[in-house]
């Protein structure tokens, strides 16, 4: 029954994303400035979160740096567009490359370890990297660093605002993105993850190097860690140790786990949930009148909450839960 | 010399702490085998619960033993109503091993909003029984004050409580015989579950005395989104990696080579590698020792 899913060909989803893009392209034509820019920062958690569920959902390996990964590739960001000026897509490639390189070397450290090993070393990554950027001046220490990809082109016309731009750009890379990374799940890489994950021993007994995989895992996901971080620096203007807190990885795991980590089928639930939550509830508030405290702390506390609910009721998050009730009603049927 | 004699005497204090955070996650993980992130956010709840106290009683000692009562509240709250839960729900599947792990992340979230909903954003200050001074010596200031003395005091004290209760006591023999083979200790006639509850109430007030002794051993400041207590965590957690995980003995060796190493590195390198040097001392000790110092041979990939 699962063959089903896999049965649409490659030549389909592409005019599947393209029609998607058109989509999105049309909507961005028609809501106001707030929506748009609310709509660039969905795409950069997309592919934050999609980063998250490349590396827990199918190699099995938990993170909770990744923050500090985004961090490398706004900062190489910044610096390729600051000091060489780079183009733009040069830009985002460097900021890929760069934290891929991160990755590897992480994830040669983190190949050796699992479980709650693995968590709190990168979790100390998360603390620690952040304060890196106040040891070297070229890195602009608390204030960090200016990051401008520039004005719309002229050819788009006058009226087309920057926050507009933002988004063209996000939602083209997140739309690739996504593309590739359900290629490389359906690749030889993504079944290999997927074995390892079920069963390392006998992964190993199929002929699988699973230090090897598993440093491949760590490398692409902070590659694409490292281009949500370089969409999130786009989007606020700057980098700074304080723009990639511990809060962000956080988010994103929780992002991760809303959306479902073993597909990325549900991904834009998690991102549309982490930017709605506060807006939610700065309007709630705003009705019911209630102090500036509890605005501020309410959103971490439903967000926390909707975490450990999540994984007590929907461990494998909602999607994959409804296709498994789907398959099982197929199956009845037969 | 003195400058010497000042960072070995300010990493001991800061390992003793160090030690006492590590010694919770342990008691913890013994038990139930989860690393309970939320550790950050039970001590500093129970630290609140101590400043509470300390307005009606101007005792910091009483005040003490009502955050360890709290804390221990607290932390078997957690595991008879979430711990139970989540392992019963998520004991398979791809999400088994992480579930735990993210599932207290999502608890230190919702305890510090929870206290910052109670007790507001800003700092309130803990006042420290003793003089946080050093005494003199011609010109030079020793740092050895007797609030420090008294801090690694009450850590030798509860550390010698509690491995006699671990080494000595019936109570002692079940917590064990349930972190070793929870089958076996059922079989035996053992209540695991009320033993594992147990094990979260001994880690919740422990827990709480680190984080007490972490804000007199400071400035005596407290806030929700306090930083010391993030980094109390992590040196707790490194301090327990470097130790094995398992030992009790071993996590307190943990926490002194972390306090020291960290104060010699801020004194006599550079006070800017504040939050990378115990990054690099977790990486040394996994590349080094990935047993832990006195932990058995090949436990790491389990």
């Amino acid at each position: 029954m699962r063959k089903i899913n896999n049965k649409i060909s490659n030549k389909t989803r592409i005019v599947i994303f393209l029609l998607l893009g058109f989509v999105i392209f049309l909507i961005s034509n028609r809501v106001d400035e707030l929506r748009v820019y609310q709509g660039a920062s969905v795409a950069v958690y997309v592919v934050g979160i999609a980063s998250i569920i490349l590396l827990t959902g199918y190699s099995g390996q938990v993170s909770l740096g990744q923050g500090a990964l985004l961090g490398v590739g706004g900062y190489a960001a910044a610096l390729a567009r600051n000091h060489w000026h780079a183009s733009v897509p040069l830009t985002f490639a460097i900021a890929i490359l760069a934290a891929a390189a991160a990755g590897a070397l992480l994830g040669m450290a983190a190949a050796r370890l699992s479980g709650p090993y693995l968590a709190g070393t990168t979790l100390a990554l998360a603390v620690g990297l952040p304060s890196l950027a106040n040891q070297f001046s070229i890195l602009g220490g608390e204030q960090g660093l200016f990051f401008d990809v520039g004005a719309p082109p002229q050819s788009l016309g006058a009226d087309f605002t920057q926050y507009k731009w933002f988004f063209w750009i996000a939602a083209l890379a997140t739309l690739i993105v996504i593309f590739w990374l359900q290629n490389v799940m359906r690749s030889r890489y993504g079944r290999t993850w997927k074995a390892i994950r079920g069963s390392d021993v006998a992964a190993e007994l199929a002929g699988i190097n699973i230090a090897r995989s598993k440093v491949l895992a760590f490398t692409l996901s902070a590659g694409v860690a490292g281009l949500a971080g370089a969409l999130l620096a786009m989007t606020i203007g700057t980098v700074s140790p304080s723009a990639f807190p511990l809060a962000l990885s956080f988010s994103l795991l929780t992002g991760a786990v809303l959306s479902g980590v073993t597909t990325l089928g549900g991904v834009i639930l998690g991102a549309v949930t982490l930017v709605a939550i506060p807006e939610i509830v700065a309007s709630v508030v705003d009705r019911l009148g209630a102090s500036e405290g509890v605005a501020t702390n309410l959103p971490s506390l439903l967000v926390g909450a909707l975490l450990i609910l999540t994984v007590i009721v929907l461990p494998n998050g909602p999607v994959e839960q409804f296709r498994s009730k789907q398959r099982a009603k197929v199956k009845k049927s037969h | 010399m003195f400058e010497f004699i000042n960072t070995l005497l300010i990493g001991i204090t800061s390992g003793a702490i160090y030690s006492l955070m590590a010694l919770a996650l342990v008691l913890v993980w013994r038990s139930t085998r989860v690393v309970n992130f939320a550790q950050a956010g039970q001590a500093l709840a129970s630290t609140y619960f101590g400043f509470e106290a300390m307005k009606h009683i101007d005792n910091f000692w009483i005040a003490l033993l009502i955050a360890m009562i709290g804390g221990a509240i607290l932390a078997a709250f957690i595991e008879m109503v979430f711990m139970r839960l989540l392992l019963k729900h998520t004991s398979s599947g791809a999400i088994a091993s992480v579930a735990p792990i993210i599932a207290t992340l999502g608890l230190l979230e919702v305890i510090r909003a929870l206290i910052t909903l109670k007790w507001g954003g800003a700092d309130v200050l803990i006042k420290a029984p003793l003089s946080n001074t050093g005494f003199s010596i011609g010109t030079h200031t020793l740092v050895f004050s007797p609030m420090k003395l008294a801090i690694i005091a009450v850590v030798v004290f509860l550390l010698s409580i509690l491995s006699i209760l671990f080494q000595k006591t019936n109570i002692g023999l079940s917590l064990r015989a349930s972190a070793f083979s929870p089958e076996l200790a059922r079989l035996a006639g053992i209540r695991v579950d009320l033993v594992r509850t147990f094990g979260w109430a001994l880690s919740g007030a422990t827990g709480a005395v680190a984080g007490m002794l972490l804000v007199v051993n400071g400035n005596g400041s407290l806030s929700p989104a306090s930083i010391e207590f993030s980094l109390l965590l992590i040196s707790g957690f490194i301090a327990a990696v470097v130790g094995g995980l398992d030992s009790l003995l071993g996590t307190v060796i943990g926490g002194m080579i972390l306090g020291l190493s960290t104060a010699f590195v801020l004194m006599y390198i550079s006070d800017s590698l504040f939050f990378i040097a115990p990054f690099i001392i977790l990486l040394l000790a996994l590349i080094i020792r990935p047993q832990g110092i006195l932990g058995k041979k090949g436990g790491r990939r389990a």
